[in-house]
């Protein structure tokens, strides 16, 4: 009995975590109207209206557009501030980090809230924009945090390296340091993406008339449940599983001992 | 406390690799043998095997005469001093030695009285309420050994202890272990891949390669008549001098040596120190010219190319009185007992 | 080069980010907290620098009934993934043969990757009137009828916990399986059996995982608007939830502010508390 206790609480703990994906993805095959049993089908009705609606393809697309812009944006600032601070030696570099760091420690309600304030005080208006910008802020941190960590010694020293043999510091940064850093940076990029892929309430309060995938779900919600939403819901998961997995074979793989 | 081990018709696989391979091995009680060969040999899956981590696939263990094979670690009179120490950096020194104590139900008064009596042992009696990261290697090393040591196993188990210090912190440490397991008389098996640490150690070396076990015995008999030619090798820098055996005699291309044995193709050893030069006592290897000499302090470590054979190119250990130049052509002669000829072994 | 230019250097490169998080976080946040000072009066914002807002959350009962409603979700979701979180990972990282953990760590925490929105929605599926939960206790014959578990309190904490019971099993799985296999051993050595094993030494050594684990639920969840949105329903409202409601009808910024800034404070408090324990150099 003992043998098994694991096995038993590793079955139980799966489906636990499995329990809501497999139903949103099940109910997306639903023929009926509503997502919940009995199941009939399997149908891909629901697949095809959410291809129809107009909307939820435009929220698609706002949503990519903010993700790798702001992300863009988040890593490039981010790898710029770490070069300076890890290269540099600069006064106060210790508050420096600290202020860099913060917003990470600050629900993504409060940043919202905060620049909703400045915004509307200042009467800029909401658009993507304005969301892309909240995303920078909160995906800046963790971009400067993954790349400052990764630079070690090893690659001063080929900075240097190259610094002696006649580089200048931009081909110093662009043949060395960002070839070596790549991994820091993809990692940097693609975890920003997702989060801000998914990220909702600071596009809620941040959009207004274009919004975000999360959004547009968000405002669907409030009809009620549809099997259309477990259409959209299992589409989106499945992308990132696909980017999950994808990572995982390429760029994290370690080598077997 | 001590005991005497007893390995019987040891194999044992990991997958499809075998690992160990018919190891036959008695260790008395109270003696202290090394494990020695290269990574891989086996050596480390040997102790485990002993202190109760592994399980072998075939054959016995046993401690003071009693089958310990399937007894688990806790079980054992062993107990291991691991090659990262794996001291508890959540305790105290005085915790850490006395854990095992803990563990047995000793009272707190009585374990850290205890304890503090170990650390005493290893010169660290006023550390005993510090963190084990406040320590240096040594230091580390001396905690893990006294936390080992504070239960009183009747074998203690060390796995590369000395590995992560520096040479001269080993020469040292080395010299500790032994005055220790002498005053305390358990019986140690310490696993190393570092022969000079063996011979400064040991009363028995057991030479281990590919699993098996290639030779046993003091370290001067393992240095001076090592039974296998990977023995020479592994124990110290050695000529290799091509050979064939005929009748009465061995043809070498430096001239005949008087052995006995079977005939074909043999490898002949000699050691760099015995090869003397100068004054020809023994048996003559003819002129040699010197082809690079480099000064090594105790001894000058010179090339030779014997006109005999001017491809072959020995290495020997000159003494230091004067100069070797290179360029010089001079006599050497090695005695017969020194050198040791091995079968060539097919392949 | 001379140091001055070096340094001159140094700031050309750090600006950029320090420029946008000072004009994007900083400065929002400082007038986020002149804005918990002002008031609204009609539809009218007063500069008046009062703390009336503050005394606002002593007075109103719907206000510091939200504190602590959110307080005992967030307490509860980080006790109960806790005890979750930690058996996983330990089978996880003991129990699972080495070749197999990778693979079984990433299908424990794939779905961490469903959509932030999506994955309450999902749930609510789930434990509705006539969900798959209802559905399978009635056909088994252990209810009549259907229970409600949408919209409670229930619902919501399990939603929580589905998510940080994954986050957590990631954060300890990492701390388990850093530690070297000699302590395991060296403490079966000496004479530990498996629970003094995992009293004196394990848990010990995984203490600062947990923390920083607990400490990231604490954050995420106390500060969060979604889950208690769509799981917990209409009967009782978290701080997040309240903060909204201000900005939606009431367009009242200021008690916003307020809020905003009390949650920061109370996330500050837990920081303090677990600070002995916290690495944050290791998130």
């Amino acid at each position: 009995m003992m043998r098994f206790l694991p096995w038993l609480y590793l079955l139980a703990a799966f489906t636990f975590i499995y329990l809501p994906v497999g139903v949103l993805v099940l109910f997306a095959f639903q023929e009926g109207s509503l997502p919940v049993p009995p199941f009939n089908g399997p149908s891909l009705r629901w697949f095809g209206e959410m291809l129809a609606d107009d909307d939820l393809m435009a929220a698609l697309r706002n949503s990519v557009l903010v993700a790798f812009g702001s992300s863009a944006v988040a890593v490039t600032l981010g790898f710029f501030a770490a070069y300076g601070l890890a290269r540099h030696v600069l006064p106060g570099s210790a508050v420096i980090r600290g202020l860099l760091i913060a917003p990470l420690t600050v629900s993504y309600l409060i940043v919202g809230l905060g620049l909703l304030i400045v915004l509307t005080r200042t009467g800029l208006g909401l658009s993507l924009w304005t969301a892309a910008i909240g995303h920078v802020v909160i995906n800046l941190p963790l971009a400067f945090a993954i790349i400052y960590a990764s630079m070690g010694a090893q690659q001063q020293n080929a900075e240097r390296a190259a610094r002696d043999l006649g580089a200048r510091e931009a081909q110093v940064i662009a043949l060395v340091t960002v070839p070596m850093l790549r991994p820091a940076i993809a990692a940097a990029f693609f975890l920003s993406v997702t989060l801000s892929w998914d990220e909702f309430i600071i596009a809620f309060l941040l959009t207004r008339f274009d919004v975000t995938l999360p959004v547009e779900i968000w405002s669907l919600l409030r009809s009620g449940l549809s099997p259309q939403l477990n259409a959209i819901g299992s589409f989106v998961f499945l992308i990132s599983v696909a980017v999950v997995l994808l990572l995982e074979v390429t760029l994290f793989r370690k080598p077997r001992p | 406390m001590t005991a005497s081990v007893t390995f019987q018709g040891l194999n044992h696989s990991f997958g499809t690799f075998q690992a160990l391979s018919d190891i036959n091995l008695q260790i008395e009680a109270g003696e202290y043998v090394t494990l020695l060969g290269p990574s891989g040999c086996g050596k480390t899956t040997l102790l485990s095997i002993l202190g109760g981590f592994l399980e072998p696939s075939e054959g016995q263990v046993l401690i003071g005469g009693q089958d310990m094979t399937r007894v688990p670690p806790v079980k054992r009179p062993t107990t291991t001093v691991f090659q990262d120490y794996a001291l508890f950096p959540h305790m105290s020194l005085r915790d850490n030695v006395g854990f095992g104590l803990r563990m047995g139900g000793m009272g707190r008064a009585a374990r850290h009285a205890r304890a503090e009596e170990m650390l005493d042992l290893v010169g660290l009696k006023d550390a005993a309420g510090k963190r084990p990261h406040a320590l240096s290697g040594g230091q580390r090393q001396r905690v893990a050994l006294a936390r080992a040591l504070a239960v009183e196993p009747d074998v203690l188990l060390l796995d590369e202890p000395l590995g992560a210090l520096d040479l001269k912190l080993r020469r040292l440490m080395q010299d500790e272990l032994k005055s220790i397991q002498q005053q305390i008389g358990t019986t140690f098996v310490h696993v190393t891949h570092d022969q000079e640490e063996a011979m400064a150690i040991a009363d028995r070396i057991v030479v281990m390669s590919k699993g098996r076990i290639e030779d046993h015995g003091p370290p001067d008999r393992i240095y001076r008549h090592p039974a296998t030619l990977f023995t020479a090798d592994f124990m110290g820098e050695t000529n290799h001098i091509p050979g064939t055996r005929r009748a009465e005699a061995v043809e070498t291309p430096l001239g005949l040596l008087p052995a006995g044995g079977p005939p074909g193709a043999v490898s002949v050893c000699l050691r760099p120190e015995d090869i003397r030069a100068g004054e020809p006592e023994g048996l003559s290897l003819g002129p040699a010219k010197i082809t690079s000499a480099a000064f090594f302090g105790t001894y000058c470590r010179v090339h030779l190319a014997p006109r005999r054979a001017p491809d072959l190119t020995l290495t020997a250990y000159l003494p230091v009185g004067r100069n070797w130049a290179k360029g010089e052509e001079i006599e050497i002669a090695a005695a017969p007992e020194d050198f040791r000829i091995f079968e060539q072994e097919p392949g | 080069m001379s140091a001055r230019g070096d340094q001159l250097r140094g700031w050309g490169f750090v600006s950029p980010a320090l420029i946008w998080t000072l004009c994007f976080f900083v400065l929002p946040f400082v007038v986020m907290g002149a804005m918990s000072l002002a008031t609204l009066e009609g539809r009218t914002l007063v500069w008046d620098l009062s703390l009336a807002n503050y005394a606002k959350l002593f007075e109103k009962a719907y206000l510091w009934r939200a504190i602590l409603v959110s307080l005992e979700i967030t307490l509860t979701v980080t006790a109960i993934s806790i005890l979750l979180a930690y058996p996983l990972a330990w089978i996880i990282a003991f129990q699972v043969p080495p070749r197999w953990q990778r693979l079984a760590l990433l299908l424990a925490i794939l779905p961490f990757w469903t959509s932030y929105v999506v994955r309450s929605y999902a749930w609510l599926l789930v434990l509705a009137r006539e969900g798959v939960v209802n559905n399978a206790l009635i056909g088994l014959g252990l209810i009549a009828e259907p229970i409600t578990l949408a919209n409670t309190r229930f619902a919501t904490v399990t939603g929580f916990v589905h998510f940080f019971v994954m986050l957590l099993t990631l954060t300890i799985y990492a701390n388990l399986i850093q530690l070297s296999p000699n302590y395991r051993r060296a403490a079966m050595d000496l004479g530990a059996n498996a629970v003094q094993t995992f009293r004196h030494v394990i848990l010990p050594l995984t203490l600062p995982g947990i923390v920083t684990g607990a400490f990231l639920t604490f954050v995420l969840c106390i500060g969060d608007y979604v889950t208690p949105q769509i799981l917990g329903g209409n009967t009782e409202l978290s701080v997040p939830q309240v903060i909204m409601v201000q900005l939606g009808r009431r367009a009242d910024f200021p008690l916003a502010s307020a809020l905003a800034i009390v949650l920061m404070s109370i996330v500050a408090l837990a920081y303090l508390m677990s600070a002995r324990w916290l690495r944050i150099d290791r998130l």
